[in-house]
Parts: structure tokens; sequence; C-alpha cells
């Protein structure tokens, strides 16, 4: 059985790609969504995942502005120096929320994760600002 | 109004695409590229695509899922070449 | 609008320049990435100019298959050089 944070990323892309909200295109879109096989292996399970979903869903909205005033940052100042950091995650994360984890890091242009440690680590690019001499 | 806004837009997410394609040219790492080439093809693109939703609004069904697909596409991308290059075991 | 046709024409020439000129597999990958997502973005921006609008989903479905491809072979080109690496040690 689907779960339904599958059948609701599906709808919503049928939806925005149809763009068409009439019943004969709402029942072709549930009919795909629920026909179209599961990928890889899911656990649903855990109402408290619920609340890491909607605090990441606004950390997604925050994210947005914030890569936009890093852009200006970088572009009036030059970042110069690169060094990479190893960077703890949130424990007990399942694929899709440590999948959501990696984008907002790599989102903003001033970080990059390189690699991702089963353990729970990232690696993390950065690029800073020169020293001031 | 709206003119003048969608072309801000655009006049944001043009100098964005120039400023962030120019150290392409230059021989700094992959790595280095990749955050900029953040800004320009992430950011300045979704500039632009914000500008084209402003000019015709009656479309944005499927210009949301063009500013949803571009941000996705292209942060994956950046994390799968920045594993993929540096995974030779060198930073040059 | 035509201006903003120009001047990514012009900044498309950054990348394919560079794709030509540099021999690093992992530097042309960049370039390619970032020609991708720039033409199609120009098609999206000739849809709107010529009034168009099925150029314009052509562009969306483009962009929202994305990269896929461009991973793919990354990924390939990495296996590889490990592949190659472990046969030099050998």
């Amino acid at each position: 059985m689907i779960g339904y944070r599958d059948l609701l990323l599906r709808l919503t892309i049928w939806f925005l790609l149809t763009a068409d909200l009439s019943w004969a295109n709402i029942f072709m879109g549930v009919a795909v969504s629920l026909l179209l096989p599961t990928f890889g292996p899911r656990s649903y399970t855990a109402p408290a995942i619920l609340k890491d979903w909607l605090q990441i869903m606004w950390e997604m909205i925050v994210a947005v502005p914030r890569a936009y005033f890093e852009a200006f940052e970088m572009i009036l100042f030059p970042h110069d120096r690169e060094e990479i950091t190893v960077e703890p995650s949130k424990p007990r994360r399942t694929p899709g929320l440590l999948f959501l984890d990696i984008f907002l890091i790599t989102f903003t242009p001033k970080t990059i994760v390189v690699k991702h440690y089963e353990e729970g680590r990232h690696e993390v690019h950065w690029v800073r600002r020169r020293r001031r001499r | 109004m709206i003119d003048l806004l969608s072309s801000v837009c655009f006049g944001i997410g043009i100098f964005f695409w120039f400023w962030g394609t120019w150290p392409l040219v230059g021989n700094r790492s992959v790595l280095f590229k990749l955050h900029s080439l953040s800004v320009s093809d992430t950011l300045g693109s979704m500039a632009i695509i914000i500008g084209l939703l402003l000019k015709l609004p009656h479309e944005w069904p499927l210009l949301l899922l063009a500013l949803i697909s571009l941000a996705i596409w292209n942060t994956v991308l950046g994390y799968v070449l920045a594993y993929c290059a540096s995974g030779r075991g060198r930073y040059d | 609008m035509s201006w903003l046709l120009i001047a990514m024409i012009l900044a498309l020439l950054i990348p394919i320049y560079e794709a030509c000129q540099d021999e690093d597999i992992w530097q042309k990958m960049l370039a390619f990435a970032s020609i991708a997502t720039k033409t199609s973005l120009m098609i999206l921006a000739i849809s709107v100019l010529r009034d168009d609008w099925m150029i314009g989903v052509v562009g969306i479905l483009i962009l929202s298959l994305g990269n896929a491809s461009l991973m793919l072979l990354a990924h390939i080109l990495r296996r590889c050089s490990l592949d190659t690496e472990g046969v030099l040690k050998e």
C-alpha cells in the first residue's frame, strides 16, 4: 500500500502538470498515482515524525530568502577561502528526512554537502570570506 | 508596474547568471565552481522564472512546477557532482 | 524582452567555451550542467516571447526530467575512475 506522503507528492505533480480540476482529470490522477509502484524500501511509522516534516517544510520556506541573502553576500564580498568541516546531523532520520536535510544544506550557496556518513555525520564544504590583514 | 517588476526580476537573474558563470573559466577547484554555479543556475534561474510568472500569471501551475523542479534538481545535481568529484580522494 | 534573450545567449557562451577548453572531465561536467539549465530557461523565455505556450510546456518537461542523465553519468564516471585507479595500484 502506498503511503499518504507519496500519494500527496504524485497528486501535486499531476495537478500542477495538467492544471485541470475536472472530475475526469481528478479520477485519472488518483488512478495513476495509485497504480504506479512504490520505489525503494519505506517505513511509515511513528506519528512524531509528522512534526519533523512540518518543521522541515517551514525551514525550506525560510531557506529561500536566506539563499538569496547569502548570494548577495558572496557577490559583495569576495569569498576566497575554502574549507571542509564535519558536522553532526540530527539522529534517527528516515531516508526522506535525510534527503531533505542534505537538500537544505546544499541549497544555500555557501555550503555544499560533500559526503554523508552512515553513522550520522555530514562532510560540508564551505566558502569563507578572506581574512582581513 | 507588473512589467517593471518582472524586468527587475529578469535583471537580477541575468546578473546572477553572469556573476556565477564567469568563475567557470578560471582555474579554481570543482567545489568552488559549484558554489558559484549554485548562485547562478539555481537562484538566478529562479529569479527569471519568477519574472515570467509575473508576466503571465494564468500559467502559474506549470511555472510553479518549473520553479520547484529547478530548485530540487539543481541542488541534487550539485550534491551528486560534489560527491562524485571528491571521491577521487584528492581536493585540488 | 529580446534583450533578455541576447543576454542569455551571451551567458550561454561562457560554459560552452569552458566545455571546449578544459580537459578535466569534472570541469566539463559542471559546464554541461550549466548549459542544460540555461538552455531550458531559454526555451521558456522564447515561449513567452513568441506567445506560444506549447514551446513552454516542452521546456518545463525538460526542466522537470532535469539533469537525471547527468547525475547517472557522474556516478558512472566516478566508478570508472575508481576502477582504473584500482588497476593501476595492482
